[in-house]
């Protein structure tokens, strides 16, 4: 055999997992997107569009089929806290980065392992402790009104922002982790030569370091985009469950609901959203490395 | 008998003998979250040398969804009455004669027969109640007589009432308030529960299920959606300053009950657990730890929650026990709520 062709065979193993993990279970949530729903639940083997068509067209209160906007505002609301969750991410992770990476190098280490340390405790507790910090006579709320600045305030919990608080906060690592790789491999040397030809700290910072930080932060902006769209807790948890995200609604659909094949149609079109995320991403990724 | 059915017997019995000697010593319980005593559950353990594994659930929806995905591994489960009589038409349940349990004789005479197991070859039920709405009364002093104070709040009430997050449990109660009947197909009765849940929702702080003893027993809300036992128990263990209203037009009824999933592996176990659990003594253990109405005998003079220390578990009111809804009527349920929250 040729190295060639073990070149290819030799992967056959990462192959297989891959089959039997992502592409099989991909395949089964679209085959029941394209099923019959059962009466309570569950579904049967079938070719319909119908639940694809349900996500724009629904009979409304007497009964007529007109278009329903409800599916495509959930749709919309969850890309934009995806969108801002990723927005907000960045910019607190880009100068978190770069100050871990001019740390001393004993101290490096250190810095990193304190950002990935929430991933030690489980996801449900640390959004608890943001209903902690948050809520009636939390954490915020005994601070502010110690040092006399407020007497009344609106609680902070089950608001849009708690929802946003949540979501930067549980993901933001993810995006801190791949930003500081790039600064960490930033050559010094370039920043040295933008400041010796006379460039400013923000031209440095705009033409320097930004652009050749670029591919880290696009890492990290898929990494809290992706999960962001899916998330459930936050929404339900911090967001007082008052407005639906996608995830939400596609728990409902599988659960109260009793209708798989909706539920299973909105997940689908949850993931050709993200796949066309990703792909306008590697698109740009691959323009910017033509023009370099 | 030949030589060679003896030889065949034989190899049964040795093919069955390995997975016998496992069952012998497993049950695998899913049961909603806490509700079955811990003490109990050791007791069973020490009596029995079955080693009890248990998981629990929060809503029917998840535990229906697990017995539709096939082999959830589970022995003994507890569903609502509308999902046992969905789980029986689906063929979701091991028949077990129930009737020809121990346990059978022990429940009380109105629970038996009932139009979600008809027959009672599947369930034993386990515990009872309603689904109503508590205040704290440090915030809200008015009479609590009728649904009209949690759905058609006054202004001061802006941002001070809880609801759940079972639109079933929420829906039921806007129909008994607007006299919709359960399970409705009707598009335009449903209109009128969406319009009522849609005008309540700038009071509602939050569409939540979880955490609610603080929320309601600390006053950060008026008013919650919630359960009868777990207000009472809120109220005499937390000396929480609420009541549970008892609306005019009624409360949401609930009747969980033991049934074994189809192909369990450990159904003698199972129907061993409910037996046990069905005794005078054991009933009254786990009525004293979960706080809810028993269908079955109990011990009165050794029961802890009476009509004079938790009226919560002795309603005045009609009780109205939820449905197993049609698709198109769990449509317009799910509708109500999606266009609620869009």
């Amino acid at each position: 055999m040729s190295w060639r062709d073990f070149r290819i065979w030799g992967l056959a193993p990462a192959w297989v997992i891959m089959a039997l993990t992502l592409v099989l279970p991909i395949g089964i949530v679209v085959l029941v997107s394209l099923s019959i729903r059962g009466a309570y639940g569950g579904f049967d083997w079938g070719l319909s569009f119908d639940s694809y068509a349900k996500i724009l067209f629904e009979e409304d209160w007497d009964g007529n089929l007109a278009f329903t906007p409800q599916y495509l505002a959930i749709i919309g609301r969850t890309l934009w806290l995806a969108g801002l969750t990723t927005l907000i991410c960045a910019v607190l992770a880009l100068p978190a980065a770069y100050v871990i990476a001019q740390a001393p190098a004993r101290w490096k280490a250190v810095l990193v392992y304190l950002v990935t340390l929430p991933f030690w405790v489980s996801m449900i507790v640390r959004v608890y402790a943001w209903i902690i910090i948050l809520g009636n006579d939390g954490v915020i709320e005994k601070t502010l009104r110690g040092l006399g600045l407020v007497t009344d305030m609106d609680s902070l919990l089950f608001t849009n922002g708690a929802m946003l608080t949540g979501l930067v906060y549980s993901y933001i690592p993810l995006m801190i982790l791949p930003v500081f790789a790039s600064i960490e491999k930033l050559d010094p040397a370039l920043i040295e030569a933008s400041h010796d030809l006379y460039g400013s700290r923000w031209v440095t910072a705009r033409r320097v370091i930004l652009p050749l930080t670029l591919p880290g932060l696009m890492a990290g902006a898929v990494l809290v985009f992706v999960p962001c769209l899916g998330a459930v807790l936050e929404p339900i948890l911090l967001g007082g469950g008052k407005t639906m995200m996608m995830g939400n609604l596609i728990q409902t659909q599988f659960g109260g609901g009793r209708n798989w094949p909706f539920g299973a149609a909105i997940a689908v079109t949850l993931m050709v959203l993200v796949m066309v995320f990703l792909m306008l991403n590697a698109l740009r990724a691959r323009r910017e490395v033509g023009h370099a | 008998m030949t030589r060679t059915t003896r030889l065949l017997g034989l190899t049964a019995a040795l093919a069955t003998l390995p997975l016998a000697a496992m069952a012998e010593g497993e049950l695998h319980i899913y049961a909603w979250s806490d509700s079955i005593a811990p003490d109990l559950v050791a007791k069973f353990e020490a009596e029995t040398g079955i080693k009890v594994t248990m998981d629990g659930f929060n809503a029917n929806e998840d535990l229906l969804t697990k017995l539709q995905a096939g082999a959830s591994g589970y022995d003994l489960v507890t569903p609502s009455q509308h999902f046992v009589r969905i789980m029986i038409d689906q063929g979701l349940l091991e028949d077990i004669d129930a009737h020809d349990l121990a346990a059978y004789q022990a429940v009380d005479e109105k629970w038996r027969g009932q139009w979600w197991d008809e027959t009672n070859e599947y369930s034993i039920p386990l515990a009872y109640g309603t689904a109503g709405f508590t205040v704290n009364r440090d915030q809200y002093k008015r009479p609590v007589d009728s649904w009209s104070v949690f759905f058609e709040p006054t202004e001061d009430l802006k941002g001070k009432i809880a609801q759940l997050s079972y639109p079933d449990e929420i829906v039921g109660a806007a129909q008994l308030y607007l006299g919709v009947p359960f399970c409705s197909e009707d598009s335009a009765e449903m209109k009128r529960v969406y319009d009522l849940l849609a005008a309540q929702k700038p009071f509602v702080a939050a569409y939540t299920s979880d955490n609610i003893e603080n929320r309601i027993g600390g006053g950060e809300v008026a008013m919650h959606f919630w359960w009868d036992g777990n207000s009472m128990k809120t109220r005499l263990n937390d000396k929480a300053p609420i009541e549970y209203a008892m609306p005019k037009e009624g409360l949401v009824g609930w009747l969980d009950s033991f049934v074994v999933p189809k192909g369990a592996a450990n159904v003698e176990n199972a129907k061993k657990f409910i037996d046990f659990m069905s005794t005078v003594e054991n009933a009254t253990a786990q009525y004293n730890y979960y706080g809810h109405s028993a269908p079955v005998k109990i011990d009165t003079a050794t029961a802890t929650y009476t009509p004079e220390n938790a009226p919560e578990l002795f309603p005045t009111v009609k009780v109205e026990f939820s449905r197993a809804c049609s698709p198109a009527a769990q449509d317009l349920v799910t509708k109500v709520w999606t266009q609620l929250l869009q």
